[in-house]
């Protein structure tokens, strides 16, 4: 028979010999790829607002914070709605130079700047010697092209700050990518 | 089974496998399993919900109770969920007196709310949860907690539509259609 290899025959390929051991594996492996399909074909899923806007943040020296906000595919953050705070005790975070975003005109908003794929912005912190930890607050808010929008989101980490002349710290996630067992 | 033949222990095997698979594809299919389906479900805990409206008076979804009842969450600054609202405005004049009753719940402060409500000429009742009633909608369904979010229950108090996203004139004409 031309055409497509037919499923017995693609599952004695896999499986290699032939034996119902063998077979029982390829089935597994082939159940799964079908209903690993499934959920991507089916689209319109939308992600958490963590996981469209992945914050994360780095000590690079004793008084400056390098934060970056990853932004999936298809999402924009809002530049005008972009806050940082420390919320450790007697530390303040100083004026911050936000990158331009892309100009865009909203019917609603007027003139607005946006952020897609990442942004990187350099957050200047006093009161801080080095060796303290120190948690910074990002505030963000954001949508998605199909046509939603997520309420503001605030997300926090906690950093070590380098000593004088140490090496940047770590860059630590907000929210850790999630340990997924088949992807 | 002290001597198992090679055939047996093969079959073992195979049951092994088998066990190991159904566990396995058990956890898979949990794992990809879409929330129970909103479209099937009894009305009743959304027409418990009481928010205040902007004047501060508790308000009840169940006194729209009979109404082809479309629950719109929304805010200010959500520009899909303002895109969307004059079009609710349009409907709920040219479909009230026969059922039609719009309803919105902002996740938004009052102020906020006036002033829109003002700009589009709202003419349907509002509801304002601040952040609470984002975590209102996520009961509802709204998993992911992004807006807009519309719940429509019938007359008889069924939900019949959930969505994410802004709603279609065309899917509004068609609720009345079917449901009016």
């Amino acid at each position: 028979m031309p055409g497509p290899a037919r499923p017995d025959s693609l599952l004695r390929g896999a499986g290699g010999t032939g034996s119902p051991v063998a077979r029982a594996f390829a089935f597994v492996g082939a159940a799964f790829l079908l209903l690993q399909m499934g959920p991507a074909a089916a689209q319109g899923k939308l992600l958490p607002t963590e996981e469209a806007f992945r914050f994360s943040a780095r000590a690079l020296d004793p008084r400056t914070v390098e934060a970056t906000f990853l932004i999936a595919d298809g999402y924009y953050l809002y530049r005008d709605k972009l806050r940082f705070a420390a919320t450790t005790a007697g530390v303040a975070v100083g004026p911050v130079a936000l990158p331009p975003g892309k100009a865009k005109e909203d019917q609603f908003f007027g003139k607005v700047e946006t952020y897609r794929d990442r942004v990187v912005v350099r957050v200047p912190v006093d009161n801080t010697a080095g060796g303290e930890t120190l948690t910074v607050r990002a505030e963000s808010q954001g949508c998605a092209d199909v046509g939603v929008c997520y309420p503001p989101n605030a997300q926090a980490v906690t950093l070590t700050m380098p000593k004088a002349g140490a090496p940047a710290g770590p860059v630590i996630d907000a929210t850790p990518p999630k340990k997924r067992w088949f992807n | 089974m002290t001597n198992a033949s090679p055939r047996a222990a093969s079959r073992w095997l195979v049951y092994a496998v088998a066990g190991l698979a159904a566990l396995a594809l058990g956890v898979v299919a949990f794992r990809n399993l879409p929330a129970p389906d909103p479209a099937a479900r009894d009305a009743s805990p959304i027409l418990a919900i009481s928010l205040p409206d902007p004047d501060g008076r508790e308000q009840s979804l169940s006194q729209w109770r009979g109404k082809l009842l479309v629950v719109n969450f929304w805010a200010t600054w959500c520009a899909p969920c303002r895109e969307e609202m004059p079009m609710f405005v349009q409907a709920q004049s040219a479909h009230g007196a026969r059922g039609l009753q719009f309803v919105g719940i902002a996740v938004d402060d009052v102020p906020k709310v006036r002033r829109f409500a003002a700009e589009i000429g709202l003419n349907y009742p509002v509801l304002v949860g601040g952040y609470g009633a984002m975590e209102l909608s996520k009961t509802l369904g709204n998993s992911v907690m992004a807006l807009p979010f519309t719940v429509v229950i019938d007359r008889t108090g069924n939900v019949v539509l959930t969505q994410l996203g802004p709603v279609r004139a065309a899917q509004i004409e068609k609720l009345v259609a079917d449901f009016l």
